[in-house]
């Protein structure tokens, strides 16, 4: 090997790659697996390190088990009705309603953007308001929507909006002021309206980009989400989770947290297959 | 007279720095001009000016005893860069014009628009054989394509609406010299078949008198001044490869001289 192992040089092996690239998970889980099992062994009813069966049990009361005693499935119920009525199930799809409500309502912020980057009055009406809201520290705002608003739905919906809107506006509206101007002429010169430019030229041009930009920001809506309803809320994931701080259930905390991560990851994953798929034209820079 | 520009003065910036003074030119229905001047000298802004992307401070431009305020479909354009739409394959750049003048939002949801669209395919494929490219390249996204074949499209894409007048921007400035030959041809032959009126801009005095019937040479007589019509040449037939060289030196030496 002519070429230092940790220079920039360096060509790793696939083999290599792959298993350093795995490394620090398994290193990780060895180090829990290893504490747990002192802790345990100090003192057998810990419950700050649940061990993996722990947690498969509490995973496996919160998958097949409601929450509360009255909504319990008919005893005679079958795998399905049980798991619907179950705990984790409730709490995702709440949470997932809540986030898809959002995601709708940056459909109209993108459209925002897009407006105020092509038609000069929308851009100057708009552009210092957006500007200044998106300074705005959101979670300073959370008492004054629980005051306004209530402590139901709406407030925690308003929160993610405020939160996250500017940003989406704001980006789609530089991404659209991006687009040659070279583009928008040829389109007038071919004989399209100021719609047509603004929905069949600009937009589609946009688009993918857009997405992308939502993407980054999947954080930020459950960043958002999750101080919402860990604040208040009666169901939920980040409710759940917040419930169970008070009994220290850690055997149910964990995996909801690794839950989370995996429903994000393919939220983001199947974003990014969608954009593939509807823009073959974009590569990304 | 198709195009009609009279004592057109333009200034950019703050102080306000001339970049055209006093442009007085009429072109007629049919001419294929080139304007010819060293970067800077605002042969750019007289073409936006006739797309009606951009204004005079002063004066008039009228085309087809009209002035026009925004780009619309009497003016094709292509420029040199950004020519195609990226999100659209060769063939929908080509018939796009037409669809979109034809159809608005909502109505390319009727069957009228795919029958029309059927027909416009063919015509598009018709164009496609005419500027050079194979059957497969209709498929094709333009970055797939080269510089030269992506402004071919571009040519296409501006000629299927039929405009009276093809404005072109230095559309071949980024061609390697090759490839830039057969576009003048291509673009001569186009011109001949259609009867389009043509304003090419350009900074290759070669390029101009190969391409022409009028050349017209924008210059700066100082460096505070705007520019003016320095030379106004027309050229009856092309020239050939033996008169070029002596040309190209006299207009150079004009642009040139009028600059210092």
């Amino acid at each position: 090997m002519s070429v230092g192992f940790l220079l920039i040089h360096a060509r790793p092996q696939r083999a290599w790659s792959a298993i350093l690239s795995w490394f620090l998970f398994a290193a990780g889980l060895a180090a829990y697996l290893w504490v747990a099992q002192a802790r345990h062994r100090e003192n057998p009813e810990d419950r700050v390190t649940p061990t993996l069966a722990q947690m498969a049990t509490g995973m496996y009361n919160a998958v097949m088990q409601p929450a509360e005693e009255d909504e319990a499935a008919p005893p005679a119920a079958n795998f399905y009705d049980r798991l619907s009525h179950s705990m984790l199930w409730r709490d995702t799809r709440a949470t997932s309603r809540r986030f898809l409500l959002s995601l709708a309502l940056l459909i109209p912020a993108v459209l925002l953007g897009l407006h105020m980057g092509l038609f000069p009055y929308v851009g100057v009406f708009f552009l210092r308001f957006v500007l200044f809201f998106d300074k705005i520290v959101a979670l300073s705002l959370l008492p004054i929507l629980f005051i306004a608003f209530g402590i139901d739905e709406l407030s925690k919906i308003m929160l993610i909006v405020i939160g996250v809107t500017p940003t989406i506006i704001l980006d789609s509206f530089n991404l659209t002021r991006g687009v040659p101007p070279e583009q928008i002429v040829k389109a007038f010169t071919l004989g399209a309206g100021d719609f047509d430019v603004a929905y069949r030229v600009v937009l589609k041009q946009v688009a993918p980009r857009v997405l992308n930009s939502i993407r980054l920001n999947l954080k930020a809506v459950m960043l958002f989400l999750f101080a919402g309803e860990m604040i208040a809320s009666t169901d939920g994931l980040a409710y759940r989770i917040a419930l169970l701080r008070r009994h220290m259930g850690m055997d149910v905390i964990i995996p909801y947290v690794l839950w989370v991560a995996l429903l994000l990851f393919l939220v983001d994953f199947a974003m990014r297959t969608v954009n593939r798929k509807l823009h073959p034209w974009f590569h990304e820079a | 007279m198709l195009i009609h520009i009279e004592d057109v003065f333009v200034a950019y910036g703050s102080p306000p720095r001339a970049v055209l003074a006093g442009i007085n030119l009429e072109i007629e229905e049919g001419e294929f001009v080139c304007v010819l001047g060293q970067t800077g000298c605002g042969k750019s802004t007289l073409l936006r000016l006739i797309l009606g992307s951009e204004h005079p401070m002063r004066g008039r431009i009228l085309v087809d005893g009209r002035e026009h305020h925004q780009p619309d479909r009497t003016r094709g354009y292509v420029p040199q860069k950004y020519s195609l739409f990226p999100d659209k394959t060769v063939l929908d750049n080509i018939t796009f014009g037409c669809e979109v003048s034809e159809f608005g939002l909502f109505a390319r949801l009727t069957p009228a628009f795919y029958r029309r669209r059927k027909q416009l395919r063919a015509e598009a494929f018709d164009y496609l054989q005419r500027i050079g490219l194979r059957s497969c390249d209709a498929k094709k996204y333009p970055d797939q394509l080269s510089g030269g074949m992506q402004q071919r499209v571009a040519i296409a894409q501006a000629l299927m609406t039929k405009p009276r007048i093809l404005l072109m921007d230095e559309a071949f400035s980024a061609l390697d010299p090759g490839t830039r030959r057969g576009m003048q041809q291509l673009v001569r032959d186009l011109w001949k078949a259609t009867g389009t009126t043509i304003l090419f801009v350009t900074h290759n005095t070669d390029e101009a008198l190969r391409l022409g019937t009028r050349v017209i040479v924008l210059a700066k007589e100082s460096v505070d001044q705007g520019s003016r019509i320095a030379m106004d040449l027309s050229v009856p037939a092309p020239c050939g490869d033996e008169e070029i060289p002596s040309l190209v030196r006299r207009l150079e030496l004009v642009s040139e001289s009028c600059a210092l």
